[in-house]
């Protein structure tokens, strides 16, 4: 009786089951269709199935065979079940004779998926290895995350011309060819570093270094994203990889060692930098900067804010991002025109920087007005007791638009 | 309208939501215990829509399940989450591990609880719905119990470790594991032993254990942890004499150490060298990060007992009146080598140059270059 009984709850549920998904199938249907249609997307500049450069080849040669095999194996184990389901489905029949145990079908079983691991694994084995090798890097840049940008630093090196080492954020810049060695690490939480297109991600942990290689074939932009959870802007770290050629990026670099120019006496600019003065250098480093008594003008944001750093404003204009690569300081048509420049034009665009018709005035000034406004930071004072005080985040400076106005035309020149 | 499984459910997302309420307003928005609950809520919210969306298991007004008319089985689990939603509200004013005791609480008797009045109404036969309990359950409370006991296990152990000198300990950690590896031979060899005598080693062994580390935390930690941790050993500033005998000067030989090395300053032949991690060849000065701890091996390979200072800039200890900030590691013989980690918050173009040195050899120092 309890058989029958159960058999019969069974073929409740089972049609329970089809009701529910019969009402949910308009659902199904329109996330399936989202899904396909978001998979035809031609602008994806975090597509992973696009290497720009041998270590991203390298991941993309494994996955590719790998995801067909898969790929494969996922359908004949769904066709299977597929076919269990409806060819078996309860009926309302007694249940067929049960059978334990068959050793030529498991060890089968056994030893076909082990020996697909075992190729498989032979092959990702070897990538990783190869991934690893370190020992032919030609140039190093210390990669160091913190909520919610990145900074990037590169230590003395004569082969590349830099003479002193140099300081800058959001757009790492590196040579076309020449394998790159970042060193990563954070300075408060664990974050992801990953270029899609150069190579896989890899973890900046606070109070390790881990090593992340990447080299381009092409000059470029590649776009990337921090990839673990890091707070509330996670999703707004972004990071871009400027690839120039050899030529390019040694102009690149002596444009970084250039000193500090300061504005002319009686310009608008000059009045932005007394705002600067005032307002920003608690926490902003511009190299070079002097305060009226001819002494440096040192940054302190250890004092300030909770990671202990902020972005190096010297030579901003020659980025194209800011505030942790989440906004563009080109507008869209002069962004436009350098990401899609072709190879041989894109250095010369690149390296021209910021110029007052080109600049995103919108956002800046946005940004300038009130930060946590345009990207989410903790900056509610009330909320800072747990970081002694300490900011995440830029807050809301409250500054007058006038300050803004000459703050803009300030930073304008800072090339 | 409503099942009484639906009620129930309502009832518990209304609680999820009084509970996150009151966290957010007493609390902490941004605390963990903020996520606990929001997570709850939407548990309970997603199983609320569920079973109002299939109408409680398609039970159809007036029809009433033979279970139904039975009275329910005594469950404690009333009482385990009445217990755990007064830690919750205590949680909310004393300290957040007795929040959590009481999120956990409420959880296992919300998850028990739930699981129990829908397996006795799935069918008349007891056993047939204390099997479906079981194969649903089962798969979450072993688990669960078993990283508890686990848990219980290193840390009692743990305590009996810190409290006993380490000759002691090398010896307890060597009999304790051959007692385990006999007992597990016994039960091997003889396989028809009564469960009741293994389960009385199993008990007696556990409560062994814990007993021990109970005692181990009256007694405490040993010396030389308790002079460590009062010298705050990895920021030892203490450059003068050696006055701890504590130091632990097989540090630099962890694997999180050693993976996390930024420069290695080695001391051969009266000269100093640097060794940047990941650039060949050694180098006359290192470049680190700014504001972020900076981790440095030092080898002391030349004869007799040297210690590296580092040069951090000044610090102001009154107005217009600083001092240099010195960290260093301690004297260290020949063939020793020990980790530094030092913290610089501003560029080198503040002032004087960051600088590593050997006190007492002149001429023989590495600049350390902060962008």
């Amino acid at each position: 009786m309890n058989h029958i009984k159960n058999a019969s709850d069974a073929a409740s549920r089972v049609n329970m089951l089809t009701r529910v998904i019969g009402r949910l199938k308009p659902v199904i249907l329109g996330t399936a269709g989202t899904m396909f249609l978001a998979s035809c997307a031609t602008n994806a500049p975090q597509d992973t199935w696009q290497p720009k450069g041998p270590n991203a080849q390298k991941i993309d040669s494994l996955q590719k065979p790998v995801f067909a095999v898969a790929g494969i194996i996922g359908l004949i184990v769904a066709a299977a079940v597929t076919y269990s389901i409806i060819k078996f489905r309860d009926r309302g029949q007694p249940i067929p004779k049960q059978s334990h145990g068959n050793p030529a079908l498991e060890i089968t079983l056994t030893i076909i998926p082990a020996l697909i691991l075992a190729v498989v694994g032979v092959f990702t084995f070897r990538t990783v290895f190869d991934l690893n090798k370190t020992s032919d890097t030609q140039m190093i840049i210390n990669v160091t995350g913190q909520q919610w940008w990145w900074e990037y630093d590169y230590p003395a090196n004569n082969e590349y011309g830099i003479t002193q080492p140099i300081i800058t954020s959001g757009q790492l810049v590196i040579p076309v060819g020449t394998k790159v060695m970042l060193r990563e690490t954070s300075r408060d939480v664990i974050h992801s570093y990953w270029i899609p297109a150069l190579n896989g991600k890899r973890d900046a942990v606070p109070g390790r270094i881990t090593i992340n290689r990447i080299e381009a074939d092409e000059p470029g932009i590649y776009a990337g994203q921090c990839t673990e959870f890091c707070g509330l802007s996670h999703a707004n770290m972004r990071m871009e990889a400027v690839a120039l050629s050899k030529e390019d990026f040694a102009k690149w670099v002596a444009n970084q060692l250039k000193p500090y120019a300061a504005p002319a006496e009686g310009t608008l600019a000059k009045e932005g930098e007394t705002v600067f003065l005032n307002q920003c250098t608690r926490c902003h480093q511009v190299n070079g900067l002097t305060r009226a008594d001819g002494t440096p003008v040192i940054a302190a944001p250890d004092e300030n804010v909770w990671s202990g750093a902020v972005p190096n404003l010297s030579h901003l204009m020659s980025r194209n991002t800011f505030a942790g690569a989440m906004f563009d300081l080109l507008t869209p048509e002069c962004r436009n025109d350098v990401w899609k420049s072709d190879s041989a034009s894109f250095g010369a665009k690149y390296l021209a920087g910021v110029s007052e018709p080109c600049l995103n005035q919108t956002d800046l000034r946005g940004w300038l007005r009130n930060a946590p406004a345009k990207k989410p930071m903790y900056a509610n004072p009330a909320q800072l007791a747990a970081t002694g005080g300490k900011y995440r985040g830029m807050p809301n400076l409250g500054l007058s638009e006038s300050d803004i106005e000459k703050l803009v035309a300030y930073l304008l020149t800072l090339k | 309208m409503f099942t009484p499984g639906s009620k129930y459910l309502i009832a518990i997302t209304g609680l999820s939501a009084v509970s996150f309420a009151l966290y957010m307003l007493l609390v902490h928005p941004s605390a963990i215990g903020a996520v606990a609950l929001i997570g709850l809520l939407a548990a309970t919210s997603l199983l609320t829509g569920i079973t109002l969306f299939t109408r409680d298991g398609h039970a159809s007004e007036g029809q009433t399940s033979a279970a139904a008319l039975d009275t329910p089985t005594p469950s404690m689990w009333p009482l385990v989450g009445a217990a755990g939603f007064a830690l919750l509200l205590v949680g909310t004013i004393t300290t957040p591990i007795v929040f959590i005791f009481g999120i956990v609480a409420m959880l296992a008797a919300l998850v028990e609880w739930t699981v129990q009045a829908w397996s006795e109404r799935s069918s008349a036969d007891v056993a047939y719905n204390a099997q479906i309990r079981q194969r649903i359950l089962n798969p979450i409370e072993y688990p669960i119990l078993a990283a508890v006991g686990i848990a219980v296990i290193i840390f009692s152990f743990s305590r009996v470790m810190l409290a006993i000198n380490k000759d002691a300990g090398a010896i307890i950690f060597i009999a304790a594991a051959a007692a385990i590896s006999l007992v597990g031979v016994l039960i091997s060899v003889r396989p028809q032993l009564k469960k009741s005598i293994v389960g009385t080693i199993a008990v007696v062994a556990a409560l062994g254990l814990v007993g021990a580390g109970i005692a181990g935390m009256g007694v405490g930690m040993r010396e030389e942890l308790v002079v460590a941790a009062q010298e705050d050993h990895y920021a030892h500033k203490e450059c003068g004499a050696e006055k701890s005998e504590h130091f632990d000067k097989g540090v630099s030989e962890t694997i999180s150490a050693t993976s996390g090395a930024d420069a290695t300053i080695e001391l051969i032949d009266g000269k100093l060298t640097a060794h940047a991690q990941g650039i060949e060849g050694l180098q006359d000065s290192i470049t680190v990060r700014r504001s972020n701890p900076i981790n440095i091996i030092f080898r002391n390979k030349d004869a007799g007992e040297f210690r590296l200072s580092a040069y951090l800039g000044k610090t102001k200890v009154a107005d217009g009146v600083s001092e240099d900030l010195i960290t260093c590691t301690q004297l260290l013989p020949q063939g020793a080598e020990q980790w530094l980690t030092f913290t610089i918050a501003k560029p080198s173009v503040s002032g004087e140059p960051y600088t590593l040195s050997i006190p007492g050899l002149a001429g023989q120092s590495v600049e350390v270059v902060v962008p």
